[in-house]
Formats: C-alpha cells, sequence, structure tokens
C-alpha cells in the first residue's frame, strides 16, 4: 500500500543546501577594483572580475571553461535546454515540455496545456 | 485553480533580495601617522546576481558570450504577479500566464 500520496516536493525549502542551490543557479557576479598605497604612492591594484554559477548556468550563459573542457559531451547539450521547476512535484523539466504539455513526473498540467486540450476536444467533437 | 507563490521564508528570501538587489561596498581608507600619508586603500566592489548584474551593466569576465539565449530571456521574462513563474512577456500580454492561467484582461472584461 501506498502510504505518501501527496505530490508536494519534499524538499525542505529552507537551509543551506537550498541557499547554495539558489546561488549557483542563478549566478553570482563579484566585481572589485581595489588599490592600495603607501606614502602616496600607488603600490598594488587589484582588479576582480568574477562570474560563479553551476555548471549548467555557466553553460548557459556562455562564460568560458577552463582550456582543454570538452563541451561537445551530451551533459552540455542538455544544460543548453531550458528547464525550469514543476511547481507540483519540483522536478526540472524541460520548460516548452512543461508548458505545453504536462510535467513528466506527476502530470501536472500548466494553464496554457488544459487550455489547449479544452481546444482538442472541442474540435473532435465538432468533427464526429 | 489559481497557484500561489510558495511561501518564501528565511535564508532563501534573504539571499533572493541580496543578489536580486545587489550589494556595492565603496570605501576609502586612509591610515596616516603624524602628517605622513602611511597607508591608502581604495575599493570598489559589487555583488549581484547575472539578471542584476545585466540589468545594471557590469562588466562580465573576458571570454564569456553574452548573446546565448540565455541572455535574451533574461530581456524578455517577467514574473506572473500571481504564481510568481517566469514567461515570456509578451505571452504574458497576449493569452496571460501560461503557468497559472492569470490574466489581466479578465478584469477589464467586469469592469
Amino acid at each position: 500500500m501506498i502510504e505518501n500520496t501527496s505530490l508536494t516536493p519534499e524538499k525542505d525549502s529552507s537551509g543551506l543546501a537550498d541557499a547554495i542551490d539558489r546561488i549557483l543557479d542563478k549566478g553570482l557576479v563579484i566585481n572589485a577594483d581595489i588599490a592600495i598605497d603607501v606614502a602616496g604612492v600607488e603600490l598594488l591594484g587589484i582588479k576582480i572580475r568574477a562570474a560563479l554559477a553551476s555548471f549548467e548556468t555557466a553553460a548557459r550563459y556562455g562564460l568560458e571553461f577552463p582550456f582543454g573542457t570538452n563541451l561537445e559531451t551530451a551533459a552540455w547539450k542538455e544544460a543548453m535546454i531550458e528547464k525550469e521547476e514543476c511547481p507540483q512535484c519540483g522536478k526540472r523539466v524541460d520548460t516548452e515540455e512543461l508548458l505545453n504539455f504536462a510535467c513528466p513526473w506527476c502530470g501536472w498540467e500548466s494553464a496554457r496545456a488544459k487550455k489547449r486540450k479544452a481546444m482538442k476536444v472541442g474540435a473532435k467533437v465538432e468533427v464526429q | 485553480m489559481v497557484i500561489l507563490r510558495p511561501e518564501e521564508t528565511g535564508l532563501k528570501q534573504l539571499l533572493d533580495r541580496i543578489l536580486d538587489k545587489g550589494v556595492t561596498i565603496d570605501m576609502n581608507v586612509r591610515i596616516d601617522l603624524g602628517s605622513l600619508d602611511l597607508l591608502g586603500a581604495k575599493a570598489r566592489i559589487v555583488l549581484a546576481s547575472f539578471e542584476t548584474a545585466e540589468k545594471i551593466g557590469l562588466d562580465f569576465p573576458g571570454g564569456t558570450v553574452l548573446n546565448t539565449p540565455a541572455w535574451q530571456d533574461l530581456k524578455m521574462k517577467q514574473p506572473c504577479p500571481i504564481c510568481g513563474m517566469e514567461s515570456k512577456r509578451e505571452d504574458l500580454e497576449k493569452e496571460g500566464c501560461p503557468w497559472c492561467g492569470w490574466n489581466y484582461r479578465q478584469k477589464e472584461r467586469y469592469e
């Protein structure tokens, strides 16, 4: 017997893991210009242009990868597909599929998918 | 059915806010001894999410390709006021929110 039939995401929505997820997913830019002078003489200048992101986010925003990285693997192609979290089960799914059809994991349907379905049913009835 | 914006609390919300608003640290430090300038430090630091960085025109590391589809999406997408899910501005205006079905035109009809 299945006991847990709830379709709500089981992920805890607060906590460190989620915070890290969020930062890596959104990406973080850290830019800094620092100049240090001693007795009026410019001694040290630091210029930092840093971007911090997950592999997926980095690939989608076209960040440069270290020389020698093979960008032709299946995982990179997968990363380039736009994904969105299913509002019901929390799985990351291809946005197009989620919006136009349904979540392949839990079957959640968006307003657009429902509208499409209704239109299709209407068309079938007309044909009959 | 209307999906309500998931309740966001604590660390997650705080982080979202910081990343979306961006943080700027702008400081000048000057240490002198007597009338002699001993040490000076100048720092301009910014911290922001990719989205905000793009909006306010921050510099990205050299080698970044700034015209991938993800960058285009940042410019075109808008969050739905009801469910908070992002969709293309064009879709949001024409057909309403494709996620939850919210449509601002429905309001016009009743008025």
